[in-house]
């Protein structure tokens, strides 16, 4: 396996171009493109590119100057968890392939929408039956409900292959535009975040949510005479 | 490994520089003690915090690294634990409170005697406090006056005794705090500004909080938020008596001949190791890292680890499980507004009541949803990927928010921490192993709970409400209490009412370790509160004993 710190192909790059293309086409069906840009237009693949390749576009600097140089355990850390996502990538690419060419004789690239989307349904399927299963083993918690995110992390590398795709999708296009994707802001404008112009404005203290409060304020002295303790 | 030399013996040395640590030495400090602090992790300036939701809510840039600090979970002894990350805390100078919005409630009067007012909850070790709300609502008051906590006295209608009026007005309402309000007026309930670690007003030379969305789970550029970071390093700084140490990892602390403890050693950031000798130990490291450091600390006198004859430390793990109902509404609500976290309460859920079926009740308020910006957001039952997930984020992420709770968790004798006999950390020393079974009065507190917050929602004109039930405890929020209670008998606590062992007296301990019980309200303001409490105490007995 190459060394993360210096990167795998291009600069920037971790793809080879089959691969790059298998993901890009998987990507535009996880956010697909309709009257508003998706996946595709907002470049989601340029920024898992430059996420795989190495430890140079793990953390832009606050002020949105470049990014962090990464050292000590930090760097071991992330070295490690990069080439864990490698992995699943290049494995989940194969098996991408293998499972189209078995249904539609060609590769993933190469199929309809229709078709892709069979695929990716069967992977995620695959996928959430053996979270199931392994929950399943695991005492008291055997009905786990459909949780939104809530203040936990969650940790990344023990994501599958499809899953993780579908996270990283969604990151490269609504994370802040430094890291290559969001191309034009256009995941911010899809769901009205009014985000700010650059990390610059949010480090020196200029972007306010302010305009985005309540127009009225609440009369808290008037709530004292409100509700019971019984 | 390059000697160094051994540094001087100190009067104080606070392992951990968090919420209490730095409380601690903020207090002890003015009050004329040298303490030298050790923080296992960096010290990091507000010019390192930035608006960037993928770094910091993502990708581990404040909260722990899971390679480098994992822990384990399971469910009950006979289980293999399996890595997990379990109710992380950021590990550096400020700790949490670096990252969070702050909600600081104050625990009300009977949140103290609990067990004396529901009686003997079967399969739990339900106690009472050893201190009250009288002898706390002191340190209530110097911590919110040294915070600039923005909130109103008198509100919440369950609210204890208070001697003095919040310092700074509530802040400006959002647009969820507002419908939250507008749905509890129609209930009949009682809602209150939630009081938060932010300033509406200037407040002892710092400028009012900038309303960024990338607030929770995120570092301050500005400064303007409050924390352990902002406000009690700096205090304790300018004294000249505070020998603050980041990167310095405490691997243990020895006993001398008489049992009591006599030194902390730690690596610093070189791997070198270094032994701090001091007269009274103080730990804040948070309730697991606390207990974990004991447990590491074996010796001849202590061989099950320091100040544990009793077999309690690690006993009695008590956690906060957050958990929501969340509404859509047709007008748009932007709870990205403020971080999602500028937030309306009630307690009308808080006090036990007998006519509901579980012991105590909780502190709920509204938010957004999770983590409300644009990567983390979702609405529960969202699919992940195609384009009905695009859809629903286009329609509902600025037109939804939550009504949270976090369930009060009872304590159990089995539910503890211990050393995690396989999985080893980044620096070789045994991760701590957490074994948690939920007790059925979280289930039906917590199903009680959202049923009532989704009334809130229809009330206040939702057109879709969503109930996420709690099923098990899963660590998702970081607040930790009761590995190291504190009571009057020795066979019962780990510590004295002073938060001062039993078995070894220049030991203390003052993060949420010692609380009893987990209450079902956020906990570090009483963290902090209690910290001052038992620094005061130290600082005064140490003066008292220099006068003679």
């Amino acid at each position: 396996m190459t060394d993360p710190q210096a990167g795998g192909g291009a600069a920037g790059a971790f793809f080879d171009a089959h691969q790059r293309a298998t993901i890009e086409a998987a990507m535009a069906r996880i956010i697909p493109t309709d009257d508003q840009p998706g996946a595709r237009e907002a470049g989601t693949i340029e920024f898992l590119d430059r996420y795989l390749s190495g430890l140079n576009f793990i953390y832009a600097k606050p002020d949105g100057s470049g990014f962090e140089k990464l050292e000590g355990k930090r760097a071991e850390a992330w070295t490690q968890r990069i080439e864990i996502i490698r992995g699943k990538y290049v494995a989940g690419i194969e098996e991408l392939d293998r499972r189209s060419q078995s249904q539609f004789s060609a590769e993933f690239v190469k199929l309809t929408t229709e078709q892709q989307d069979r695929i990716l349904d069967d992977m995620e399927r695959a996928s959430l039956q053996g979270d199931a299963d392994s929950k399943n083993a695991q005492a008291g918690a055997d009905s786990a409900p459909v949780e939104p995110a809530l203040q936990q992390t969650n940790a990344e590398i023990d994501l599958d292959f499809f899953p993780l795709l579908a996270l990283h999708t969604r990151q490269g296009f609504y994370a802040d535009p430094i890291y290559g994707g969001n191309k034009n802001r256009a995941g911010w404008k899809l769901i009205g975040f009014a985000g700010p112009e650059s990390m610059a404005e949010t480090h020196a203290g200029r972007f306010t949510t302010l305009p985005f409060f309540a127009e009225q304020q609440i009369d808290w002295e008037e709530e004292k005479n409100y509700g019971s303790k019984a | 490994m390059a000697q160094k030399r051994k540094p001087d013996r100190v009067e104080v040395v606070i392992i951990g520089a968090g919420a209490t640590g730095a409380t601690a030495a903020k207090v002890l400090t003015e009050r004329g003690m040298h303490v030298v602090a050790l923080e296992r992790g960096p010290w990091r300036k507000r010019e390192s915090f930035g608006g960037d939701e993928l770094a910091n809510v993502n990708r581990y840039n404040l909260w722990p690294d899971p390679i480098l600090n994992p822990r384990t979970l399971r469910a009950s002894a006979d289980e293999e634990a399996k890595i997990n990350l379990f109710c992380p805390v950021p590990q550096m100078v400020g700790g949490g409170t670096v990252h969070w919005q702050g909600w600081l409630p104050r625990f009300t009067e009977n949140d103290f005697k609990l067990r004396s007012i529901v009686g003997h909850v079967p399969g739990t070790t339900l106690v009472d406090w050893p201190i009250s709300y009288a002898d706390l609502e002191p340190y209530y008051t110097e911590v919110e006056w040294a915070f600039g906590v923005s909130g109103a006295g008198g509100v919440n209608k369950f609210e204890g005794f208070r001697s003095k009026e919040y310092p700074c007005p509530p802040l400006p309402a959002t647009r969820y705090g507002q419908k939250f309000h507008d749905g509890c007026r129609k209930l009949g309930y009682n809602s209150f500004p939630t009081p938060m670690a932010a300033l509406s007003r200037p407040y002892n030379g710092r400028p009012v909080t900038v309303q960024s969305a990338f607030a929770q789970q995120h570092g301050d550029p500005t400064g303007t938020r409050s924390s352990a970071l902002s406000v009690f390093v700096p205090d304790a700084l300018k004294t000249g008596r505070y020998d603050l140490r980041p990167d310095c990892y405490v691997h243990e602390i020895t006993v001398d001949e008489r049992g009591r403890c006599k030194s902390a050693v730690y690596q610093d950031v070189g791997g070198d190791f270094i032994e701090q000798e001091a007269d009274i130990f103080i730990l804040s490291c948070g309730a697991i890292e606390s207990a974990r450091l004991l447990l590491l600390s074996r010796s001849g006198r202590f061989p099950r680890g320091l100040a544990n004859g009793s077999d309690l430390v690690g006993r009695n793990a008590t956690f906060h499980e957050f958990s929501a109902a969340v509404g859509v509404f047709e007008d748009p609500i932007y709870a990205w507004a403020g971080g999602g976290y500028v937030a309306a309460s009630s307690y009308q859920f808080y006090e036990h009541d007998e006519k509901r079926d579980f012991a105590g009740g909780c502190h709920i308020a509204c938010a957004g949803v999770g983590i409300p910006l644009p990567i983390n957001w979702s609405l529960p039952g969202r699919p992940a990927w195609g384009p009905q997930a695009k859809q629903i984020d286009r329609d509902f992420y600025n037109h939804s928010f939550a009504i949270a709770m976090v369930v009060h968790d009872m304590p159990q004798h089995d539910n503890r921490v211990e050393l995690d006999d396989k999985v080893k950390d980044a620096w070789g020393l045994p991760v701590a192993r957490i074994t948690n079974k939920i007790h059925e009065n979280e289930l039906k507190m917590g199903r009680w709970v959202i049923d009532h917050n989704a009334e809130i929602l229809d009330a206040a004109g939702a057109k879709n409400v969503y109930r996420v039930y709690i099923d098990r405890i899963t660590g998702n929020c970081s607040h930790q209490h009761g590995t190291t209670r504190m009571g009057n008998d020795p066979k019962s606590s780990v510590l004295n009412k002073w938060c001062q062992s039993h078995e070894v007296d220049n030991l203390f301990v003052v993060d949420g370790g010692p609380f009893p019980t987990a209450t079902g309200a956020n906990p570090t303001l009483t963290m902090m509160a209690n910290a001052w409490r038992v620094a005061a105490h130290i600082a005064g007995r140490h003066n008292a004993d220099r006068k003679q």
